[in-house]
């Protein structure tokens, strides 16, 4: 597939559908091709569905609090795969409680995502920042 | 597997539990299932569940109920008993971490330990099949009022077994209700035979002097579920568990926040389940109600939150719940802190306090919506059990795959996913598409000219547009998510 597919999906134990099925037809509406695995996702499926649609980008939703301990290591095993050039994007409310938001992003900046978004961030901010990483338009 | 609505023997619970218990290390110290009924006799009725649950509903009282869990247990009984005695709570939670809803105790472990070395917790809930039966002992000899296990576990067998035989009094979810909104990949057939075990295990409980109170997950997705599809799960959950035994229900529905439509919901609730049990033969059932404080996304603002939070109180209070769980001003961001869960609790007790004596007329509007949600419950529910062929479980089963009864935003892919809710111009959930749900022209027509009404006051075509809208919209400071 084309310059403009994406993995969307919600990581490790979290089953919150609705914000899955709202950035799946927000960037499908932007003009990506989505490729949503859904929720209860593990790094390997994520990786594995990058590979199989030639995905530039993974992005990774958490809403329980556990998205620390789940992505931790997602950047070496898509290097150890072949694709650790790919983007990786995360977003939700991605560790347990309410903390302070700089040193969070930071945490997950440190693992390797390329951009990392607090709670409550609409589609529409990461479909810009999306394309300008991608170069599309 | 074909799984019917029909009472395990005691055999066939027993020849099955050795390989539930099996499952964990810690599943062996619950093996003499009578050691646990001897513990539960020797708790204070002040700890039982189903015995508050039912005073509150003789007296008019709505009780007021928190969701918390941590990693640790003396973490987690510090945090009780602030919200016990700080957050002024009538009934207390455990809610289970994520890694143990889905069996991954392994994880879970590892989660206790990073909780250990990094001096917080990194784990959303209390992991009480690693920590055990004495561990779970100590939470609910540490406060003074019943405790209940919320989850989101579709096979919560071994949880329950040592949660019970530990003391806890009420057990929340249901081979529906904690299957179609929590799993992606395991069948109905699968969930509600895991369920008939944790059933028939309060069952036997019950039948041995020990009452405890079961809760179907009322709110399911938590996202524009209309009334009629909350409250046919609830119901066939409570004929299901009645079944096995269970004797004490409370049914739930989660705020959506249109007043008039809440407090019909309740209402309704509370008669379709009556005579629903009484139809099929279960007597002597006790119903309680349970109201939730808005499930979907909330505004960032805790003041703004606060007044979410109000709203949800007052209307529980004025629908005459039997209990409300409560939200907190950190919602937006996740789990709260100790101080953030106290401040929803007494937010929400003012509020049911000074409403007490109060009720909500019985106006023409609202005769309306508890007649609509009647008439739309029952065709679901006469449905089901007509292609299940006289059986309930059965006839969930196929109605699922049908699409006879349908989640909205649920993950199951045992679920169909047609339907399409919004919001109407008053605020109430409605449907944009009725999907299969098995309604006459009536009930049809109804929904389309309540949905159409809106588009025109607003001067759009309804599409999924509107729905995206309404689900951002109290997060957003507003009910109907009107177009800028």
């Amino acid at each position: 597939m084309g310059n403009k597919t994406i993995v969307t999906g919600v990581i490790g134990a979290d089953v919150h559908a609705v914000g899955n099925r709202i950035l799946d037809y927000a960037f499908s509406q932007a003009g990506f091709d989505v490729v949503n695995i859904g929720v209860l996702a593990s790094q390997e499926e994520f990786i594995q569905a990058a590979i199989e649609t030639g995905a530039k980008a993974i992005l990774v939703s958490s809403l329980y609090g556990h998205g620390e301990m789940d992505c931790r290591g997602l950047r070496e095993k898509c290097e150890e795969s072949g694709i650790g050039e790919i983007i990786l994007y995360a977003g939700g409310n991605l560790v347990v409680g309410k903390q302070e938001w700089e040193p969070v992003k930071e945490k997950f900046l440190e693992m390797g995502f390329n951009r990392v978004y607090p709670p409550g961030t609409l589609p529409e901010e990461a479909i810009t920042h999306l394309k300008a990483d991608l170069n599309i338009e | 597997m074909e799984v019917l609505n029909k009472k395990w023997s005691m055999e066939k619970l027993m020849s099955l539990r050795k390989e539930i218990l099996a499952t964990w290390p810690t599943g062996s110290d619950v093996e003499d299932i009578d050691a646990g009924i001897e513990y539960q006799k020797s708790l204070p009725k002040s700890k039982n569940f189903a015995a508050k649950l039912l005073h509150a509903k003789e007296n008019g009282i709505t009780l007021v109920q928190p969701r918390a869990g941590v990693a640790l247990v003396n973490e987690h009984i510090g945090l009780l008993q602030f919200l016990q005695n700080e957050g002024q709570a009538d009934l207390l939670p455990s809610t289970i971490d994520s890694y143990t809803r889905q069996n991954r105790y392994q994880e879970a472990e590892k989660g206790i330990q990073e909780s250990i070395s990094s001096g917080r917790s990194l784990l959303n809930g209390f992991p009480a099949v690693n920590h055990g039966l004495e561990n779970c002992r100590r939470v609910v000899e540490s406060v003074n009022v019943p405790v209940q296990v919320r989850h989101g576990t579709p096979d919560a067998r071994l949880l329950a077994e040592i949660t019970l035989a530990a003391g806890f009094t009420d057990y929340e979810g249901g081979g529906i209700s904690y299957n179609i909104p929590y799993a992606k990949n395991v069948s109905l057939e699968k969930t509600i035979y895991y369920w008939q075990y944790v059933d028939r295990l309060i069952g036997y409980y019950h039948e041995n002097g020990v009452v405890i109170n079961r809760e179907p997950f009322g709110p399911l997705t938590g996202t524009l579920v209309p009334p009629c599809i909350s409250h046919t799960v609830a119901i066939v959950e409570a004929i299901l568990a009645a079944e096995q035994g269970v004797h004490n229900l409370t049914l739930g529905y989660g705020q959506c926040g249109n007043l008039v439509q809440d407090v019909a919901a309740i209402q309704t609730l509370q008669e379709l389940s009556e005579e629903y049990l009484l139809k099929n033969g279960y007597e002597n059932r006790h119903v309680t109600t349970v109201f939730h404080q808005w499930m979907g996304g909330f505004p960032q603002d805790e003041a703004k939150a606060f007044g979410v939070i109000s709203w949800g109180a007052a209307t529980a209070a004025l629908a005459k719940a039997t209990k409300v769980i409560v939200k907190t001003p950190h919602e937006a961001m996740g789990i709260p802190t100790k101080e953030a869960n106290a401040q929803g609790l007494r937010t929400t007790k003012q509020l049911v306090n000074m409403l007490k004596d109060q009720t909500l007329p019985l106006t023409n509007e609202l005769a309306e919506e508890k007649e609509m949600i009647k008439k739309e419950t029952r065709a679901i529910l006469d449905t089901i059990l007509k292609v299940g062929d006289g059986d309930w479980a059965r006839g969930i089963i196929r109605a699922f795959e049908a699409g006879i009864i349908d989640v909205p935003f649920a993950p199951s892919r045992y679920n169909a996913g047609r339907i399409l809710p919004a919001r109407d111009n008053n605020g109430a959930i409605r449907m944009l598409d009725t999907g299969d749900l098995p309604f006459d022209k009536e009930i049809i027509d109804f929904h389309k000219k309540k949905i159409a009404e809106r588009g025109e006051a607003e001067e759009r075509e309804p599409s999924f547009q509107m729905v995206i809208d309404d689900i951002y919209a109290i997060g957003k400071g507003m009910l109907v998510g009107r177009p800028n």
